[in-house]
């Protein structure tokens, strides 16, 4: 191989390695509409299992998309950052899901009472079960 | 006998009001935490914000705590967010960051009257399973009911065992700047 080849073969090779390092930095974050779901469950057997034991639930759900299926409690809209909506539990504390804020959404308003289902990131405990990147489910 | 039992009765309410705040806790499940360990050399900002922290502050001794879980903490790019949590902090395995400590300037803090005060906050700071004592400055707000928490202050990333590879070290900085802010309602 002459070294005009082996040259443009380097040259080639560091072309693709550089389109391979552009396309991982620039990877847009998971579409939250089309993640699937690794489990589906309760809103207040999810609580039972985190309160029950923390550390078996994150086993199960820590950093997976899950859909949970409860009563809305209440809508909480935070200055500069996406609605959460609260799921009874039964106790003080809930399971509260945030919306994504990089999906679009039918809806951001919930009526307390009716049941609905989020799919989102769970994020674990911290009083509250906390689920971030939330889309509704229909 | 009239002005007898609207005194008592004036002292009954004014009693039981005193007693509340004295015994009165602050909550708030949507705080903010922002950090920032972006290195001067960097071309690309590597910040992170979560809004779901919570955190409890109780009138009556100054205890205050706040807790925060890690893979709530979203950044703009996809990837950053994967090393932050696999890499850097191991949230899989370390899943929140805590504080629990106390006001230890109460005696200047007046949570009953409205006003900015500056506290001073001392306690134990929980990150990467690593707990380190820290004191820190912070701004207290008093409006109504509410209570307002801003503080800001730099962690070094070393003293929580978050080691920096040496390819991206002139990208991240050694301390990363966080910033607190949550506003505090009555605990019912």
């Amino acid at each position: 191989m002459s070294g005009k080849r082996i040259l443009l073969l380097i040259l080639g090779l560091g072309l693709i390695g550089a389109a391979i390092g552009i396309a991982l930095w620039n990877k847009p974050h998971e579409n939250m509409a089309s993640s699937k779901a690794k489990a589906t469950v309760e809103a207040t057997v999810l609580f039972n299992e985190y309160n029950t034991d923390e550390n078996a639930a994150n086993a199960n759900y820590l950093g997976k998309t899950i859909a949970v299926t409860g009563k809305v409690k209440d809508v909480s809209k935070t200055e500069g950052g996406p609605a959460k909506i609260t799921l009874e539990t039964g106790d003080e504390f809930a399971v509260i899901c945030e919306l994504d804020a990089l999906s679009q959404h039918a809806r951001t308003d919930f009526i307390a009472g009716e049941t609905v289902t989020f799919k989102g990131k769970c994020d674990g405990l911290n009083l509250d079960v906390q689920l971030s990147r939330c889309v509704e489910v229909k | 006998m009239q002005k007898l039992m609207i005194f008592c009765a004036a002292f009954f309410v004014f009693t039981m009001a005193a007693s509340a705040q004295s015994g009165q806790k602050f909550f708030t499940r949507d705080g903010k935490v922002k950090f920032d360990a972006t290195a001067a050399s960097s071309p690309e900002r590597i910040d992170a914000l979560s809004n779901s922290a919570t955190c409890v502050l109780d009138a009556a001794n100054g205890n205050f705590q706040w807790a925060v879980l890690i893979k709530g903490f979203q950044f703009e790019k996809s990837l950053m967010q994967e090393h932050f949590n696999e890499n850097y902090l191991e949230s899989g395995k370390y899943p929140k960051a805590t504080f629990v400590g106390k006001i230890t300037n109460l005696n200047e803090v007046t949570l009953s009257k409205n006003g900015t005060y500056n506290a001073i906050v001392s306690g134990q700071m929980t990150i990467h399973g690593v707990t380190k004592d820290i004191t820190t400055n912070g701004a207290i707000t008093v409006n109504g009911s509410n209570v307002k928490v801003n503080a800001g202050f730099n962690l070094n990333l070393a003293d929580y065992s978050i080691s920096i590879p040496a390819l991206v070290s002139d990208k991240i900085a050694k301390e990363a700047k966080v910033l607190v802010d949550a506003t505090l309602v009555p605990k019912q």
